[in-house]
């Protein structure tokens, strides 16, 4: 099923209520976009929607993983072999260490470990978060993609996007719990009211997941292409970035239904959610960022470098709702 | 589709939605989706070093020629040579057949501890100074491709699959890609060892790269120029490149082994600024090789390669 509803539906359908709007914040609001063909982040002043300064990194930045002080944003860098640390509220880099194939990068919600994807490796990392080293290397399929976390830091899930399946891993016995079949070129994972929500690219809908055994219980159908999931400050919505498509879907996060479709040509990505309600979008083949406001259905579109891949906003660090959403608080 | 300030990057993307990912997603390939964008690029960028070849060299060779031809015919194959090499067939070849076995080296490395290195995490002072990094990578990778083409004419076997690429004695500005698929396995294998010990160089300047691959074109064209007494020993110009093809100066008496810049026959003692244009072509290299089709071509090498074995 796909939904096509006009922008006036979208109004009432798809307005994330403004949460965080009164939450007040020292420094300017930046948004911080990994440029992955620039080797750059691009620092956006998101008062004047205006890249402000960029950042280099060493070849290929594409995600972000904000450490449990807040203190410091990490931007991994998969071909550089390196994770940057960047001061998430100035966007000044800090420092950075060198890891090999640093591809997406999660903390454990209990703050002890940091998940590290190795893409092109095929393995995937766990290392000690308070001192960055390897506490287990687990082998898997081709590609290991993008991870999630059981809210009690029990489990690790890993998309594995070569080898068609999701793997989940036992982070108190430090073990491969099961990697089974879930659709054609899994991508974003995400855990949601028990279950585990898997962006099947490859095909048209979301895997859901039980995460006991993997068994895929229902299939939610929303655009060609689905490449990533994220849930509303708001609790209410979950929004599906579809690659193929050019489009988000949003999903009601109660039923999983597919309330809204909404048309985001440029390749669609990693977004996040600002207090004001609305979405910044990186668009993969673009070269820009999209600020949707989902009220009105209008986007403006800010140019940063090549390739935008993840994006991170300042106002997360104040933004309680939104960092419940991301399981960050 | 809006163009911004990266038009290649654009245009790229634009063709990635509209039609490489449709592709993948019809025949279940989304998972190289991530790379498919990268290759799109190469394709494109090869499609637009193909027409800055024809829009500048094309007339130049028109206007200068060292050598007129009754018959092109010969030149077209070298055409075909270069769509294949430079509009991502071979790449995406080479990428496939690599692919696996670069994974699995570099795993092996990170197993052990071993991260590859990079020129700014050798020399952290680079770090922040992308171009002055992208001109040392490609001073370095120059230097390498000096001695791997140095090599290939040291070595009879490797020089029999080489010979391809000299055998053309109608060398033209396209004549660049003419190699053996083998020849081109071994320099991206060359490269490879190069890649562990100082990293992929930075690819965030498309321009320069472009500037670089023109030069190793344009040092091929059948234009009656050279660069001046300094120009001719800072950047390889087609007479300093033309004395390499040199019809007496094929196999291992060969000279100006340097692709972009002749410091290395310089400092090697290689160089040689004294010859005028000689005629091209390699007088051990087999009719088919020179004037066959594509394939004849390819053929025609590895029967050279067999009788370099015997001999």
């Amino acid at each position: 099923m796909k939904l096509e509803i006009s922008r006036r539906a979208l109004l009432g359908a798809v307005a994330f209520p403004a949460a965080g709007l009164a939450v007040p914040t020292l420094r300017p609001p930046i948004a911080i976009v990994m440029d992955s063909g620039g080797a750059t982040v691009s620092i956006i002043d998101m008062t004047t929607r205006k890249v402000v300064r960029k950042e280099p990194t060493l070849r290929e930045p594409s995600h972000w993983a904000l450490a449990p002080d807040r203190q410091r944003l990490l931007v991994s860098d998969a071909a550089g072999n390196a994770i940057f640390f960047f001061d998430p509220a100035t966007g000044k880099e800090m420092s950075h260490v060198l890891i090999p194939d640093p591809y997406q990068l999660w903390y454990s919600p209990d703050g002890r470990y940091l998940g590290v994807n190795a893409l092109r490796l095929n393995h995937v990392d766990l290392y000690h978060a308070d001192r960055l080293t390897l506490a287990k290397r687990f082998r898997t399929g081709s590609m290991p993609s993008h991870l999630s976390y059981s809210p009690d830091s029990r489990w690790m899930f890993n998309s594995l996007q070569g080898a068609n399946a999701l793997a989940s891993f036992d982070l108190l016995d430090l073990r491969a719990r099961w990697s089974v079949p879930v659709g054609s070129a899994p991508a974003g994972v995400m855990w949601h009211e028990g279950l585990v929500l898997v962006a099947i690219m490859g095909s048209n809908h979301v895997a859901v997941v039980d995460p006991r055994d993997g068994r895929v219980r229902r299939r939610v159908v929303t655009d060609r292409g689905p490449h990533n999931l994220f849930l509303a400050p708001d609790r209410a919505h979950i929004v599906v970035t579809n690659r193929v498509a050019g489009s988000l879907s949003v999903l009601d996060a109660k039923t999983l239904a597919v309330v809204a479709r909404v048309a985001m040509p440029g390749g669609p990505d990693d977004l996040c959610f600002a207090p004001d309600g609305k979405l910044w979008i990186a668009l993969r083949f673009a070269s820009e960022v999209a600020v949707f406001e989902p009220r009105t259905g209008s986007i403006d579109r800010i140019p940063v470098g090549r390739s935008p891949h993840g994006i991170f906003v300042s106002t997360l660090l104040t933004d309680a709702p939104a960092l419940a959403a991301m399981r960050l608080a | 589709m809006m163009i911004s300030g990266h038009p290649f990057n654009d245009l790229a993307g634009w063709i990635e939605q509209m039609a490489v990912l449709p592709v993948l997603y019809r025949f279940g390939l989304m998972q190289w989706s991530e790379l498919s964008f990268g290759w799109t690029l190469v394709a494109l960028y090869g499609l637009f070093q193909m027409l800055l070849c024809y829009a500048i060299c094309i007339p130049l060779e028109r206007r200068f020629p060292i050598e007129r031809w009754e018959s092109r015919k010969p030149i077209l194959t070298d055409v075909l040579y270069t769509a294949i090499a430079r509009i991502g067939i071979l790449p995406i070849t080479t990428f496939v057949v690599f692919y696996t076995l670069q994974t699995r080296l570099d795993g092996f490395l990170a197993d052990h501890g071993y991260a590859p290195p990079m020129l700014e995490t050798i020399f952290p002072l680079l770090f922040g100074h992308p171009i002055v990094t992208f001109f040392i990578y490609a001073l370095v990778l120059d230097f390498a491709d000096y001695w791997r083409h140095r090599l290939s004419h040291r070595f009879g076997i490797w020089y029999a699959l080489h010979a391809v690429h000299h055998s053309q004695r109608q060398m033209t500005v396209w004549s660049d890609d003419r190699n053996h698929v083998l020849d081109d396995a071994a320099g991206f294998l060359w490269f490879m060892v190069v890649g562990l010990l100082i990293g992929i160089p930075p690819m965030q300047f498309p321009v320069l790269v472009l500037a670089l691959r023109f030069v190793e074109s344009f040092s091929h064209a059948n234009i009656k120029m050279g660069f001046g007494r300094l120009g001719e020993r800072l950047v390889v110009s087609p007479r300093f490149h033309r004395a390499h093809h040199g019809l007496f100066a094929a196999g291992s008496t060969s000279v100006n082994y340097g692709a972009v810049f002749p410091v290395w026959d310089i400092l090697f003692h290689t160089a040689d600024f004294s010859s005028d244009f000689p005629a091209t072509g390699d007088i051990g290299a087999p009719e088919t090789m020179v004037s066959g089709g594509y394939l004849v071509q390819q053929w025609s090498g590895l029967l050279h390669v067999l009788n370099a074995l015997r001999s």
